[in-house]
């Protein structure tokens, strides 16, 4: 028995030195983990964070920065983990979309110091004496505090038809096979989980949106485009061959460089110009 | 009556068109819609005519509003 | 004076700070009012304004290749054409005069195509539709006038290439 709580003594006294303090940390707060690590003389590390503050129960009153202090040592490594913490300890009232907390389900997409990125992915910059400003999606309606309105974006990807259309059915009733080179083609897009952070950081969205589809709608479509189980290619292709939809890219690289999962909707619309131009 | 401006045809019209959906509600609950939808324009009355925007967002807000309460399978509202 | 002022100013900030955060206690702190931009905005964004209900798919525009696919064709055509246009006369000294004609004319329609590419990107005809065909009015003059501005000099003068020798010997 001695020996057991010795070694979890060991265990615990050398976690600190094997990784970074922020792995052990559980998700949003650390007040469980307190009576585990001694730490004793950790000094509070204050941040403070600026957040983008608009109730639409009072629309009269103008859109606010609110500033929030956390002490960087209680709170989680990631921005998600502190915007949690500022609502459950200090304004319950701070309006913001999250769900998976891992970078899959797109819900937390904001500005974050300047760059769309999803609030799960993306560390708090430990240097305490700067203060991170967060946004709502640059150049979108806001529907509460951090919430954008993303209507037109999913319209948008209805109009493009994201699923796929088949009229021949395979020659023994199963399912439709690829081979594995067809099904390479679509590594790198479908990864993309349509947060909108490419969408929002395109200027010629920003000025274009109701016409434009934006670089995540553009990289859907050419998966559908891609894919070798699509029969309806051809109409796929006419439907985005006019001046608007796709050729308003300029190939500003705004959404490669914003994009939180690594995708490069810069080369789908490049790859969509290609097949548009060999017709 | 005094020229509207755009804005406040955009209202109007959104008033005209609660009206409209209404009487393709059943009989009975046509009042309680109405008033809802007169109790819905007069909670921001006091809204200033020049505050573009929120009056914008409000518009945004009732033709949402209006869109979820013309779906067939809403009866009634209390 | 002002490197003498620094470091006191340096040394008050972090005190100031925490006795404010001391006294508070709390993390929230007072809102300040947001300007993302200046007061008098120039266009400012439309009411949002949203066709169909939330669950019909968005309106695709009319597909005509002519403004779409052949269109960037053709742009990419010429950009890419410009390029060797521009070097040989200069790499290899031939002046001649149809290869300055294809130059001019090339030069004329890559700018006539940016310059509309930039009209129909920021002055769209369902937001300012005077201003939209004002201006597309307005580049289609400038074009013309390039392009019979530069017939003259290319009939009647030097010419365009000979003209830029001269400029960069002189």
């Amino acid at each position: 028995m001695a020996s057991l709580r010795s070694t979890s003594r060991l265990f615990a006294a050398s976690r600190p030195l094997f990784r970074p303090a922020s792995f052990a940390r559980s998700y949003a707060t650390v007040e469980g983990t307190k009576n585990v690590e001694p730490s004793p003389s950790e000094k509070p590390n204050f941040k403070t964070f600026k957040v983008y503050r608009w109730n639409p129960d009072t629309p009269a009153e103008k859109p606010t920065m609110q500033s929030y202090q956390l002490d960087l040592n209680k709170t989680g490594p990631m921005m998600l983990d502190a915007l949690i913490r500022i609502k459950n300890e200090l304004d319950p009232t701070l309006t913001f979309r999250r769900s998976c907390r891992e970078g899959i389900c797109g819900s937390c997409a904001m500005n974050i110091d300047g760059v769309n990125t999803l609030a799960c992915l993306c560390r708090i910059p430990t240097d305490g004496a700067k203060e991170s400003r967060i946004y709502p999606l640059p150049h979108t309606y806001v529907v509460k505090d951090l919430v954008p309105d993303l209507t037109l974006f999913y319209k948008q990807y209805k109009s493009i038809k994201p699923y796929l259309q088949r009229d021949t059915p395979t020659e023994d009733g199963l399912e439709f096979r690829q081979s594995p080179e067809d099904r390479r083609k679509l590594d790198g897009l479908y990864e993309c989980i349509l947060c909108a952070c490419c969408s929002t950081s395109c200027p010629s969205y920003w000025w274009n949106s109701e016409e434009y589809l934006g670089p995540a709608i553009l990289l859907q479509s050419y998966r559908w485009l891609a894919d070798s189980r699509d029969e309806r290619t051809a109409e796929r292709k006419t439907a985005l061959d006019n001046s608007m939809s796709v050729y308003r890219c300029h190939t500003i690289l705004n959404c490669t460089r914003t994009c939180p999962k690594g995708l490069n909707p810069g080369k789908a619309i490049a790859e969509i110009k290609k097949m548009l131009a060999s017709n | 009556m005094a020229r509207l401006s755009g804005l406040q045809r955009e209202v109007l019209s959104l008033y005209r068109q609660c009206l409209r959906h209404i009487r393709q509600k059943p009989e009975e609950s046509r009042g309680n819609f109405k008033r809802f939808a007169r109790a819905e324009f007069q909670k921001n009355l006091s809204v200033s005519k020049k505050d573009f925007s929120t009056i914008e967002y409000l518009l945004r807000r009732g033709r949402r509003q209006l869109e979820t309460y013309a779906s067939p399978g809403i009866r009634s509202i209390h | 004076m002002a490197s003498i002022m620094r470091p006191s100013l340096l040394r008050q900030t972090p005190a100031s700070t925490r006795s404010l955060l001391l006294r508070q206690n709390v993390g929230v702190s007072q809102a300040v009012n947001f300007h993302a931009s200046a007061r008098k905005q120039i266009l400012p964004p439309l009411p949002q304004s949203i066709e169909g209900t939330m669950n019909d798919p968005a309106p695709l525009p009319k597909p005509s290749p002519v403004h779409g696919s052949y269109h960037w064709t053709f742009e990419r055509a010429v950009c890419v054409g410009l390029v060797p246009l521009s070097i040989a006369p200069f790499a290899a000294g031939s002046l001649n005069p149809v290869m300055d004609a294809v130059l001019c004319s090339l030069l004329v329609v890559h700018s006539h195509i940016g310059f509309d590419a930039s009209i129909t990107d920021y002055f769209r005809p369902q937001r300012v539709p005077k201003t939209h065909a004002l201006l597309k009015w307005l580049l289609r003059g400038f074009t013309l006038t390039t392009a019979v501005g530069l017939y003259e000099f290319e009939t009647n003068d030097v010419g365009i290439t000979e003209a830029l020798r001269r400029i960069w010997t002189a």
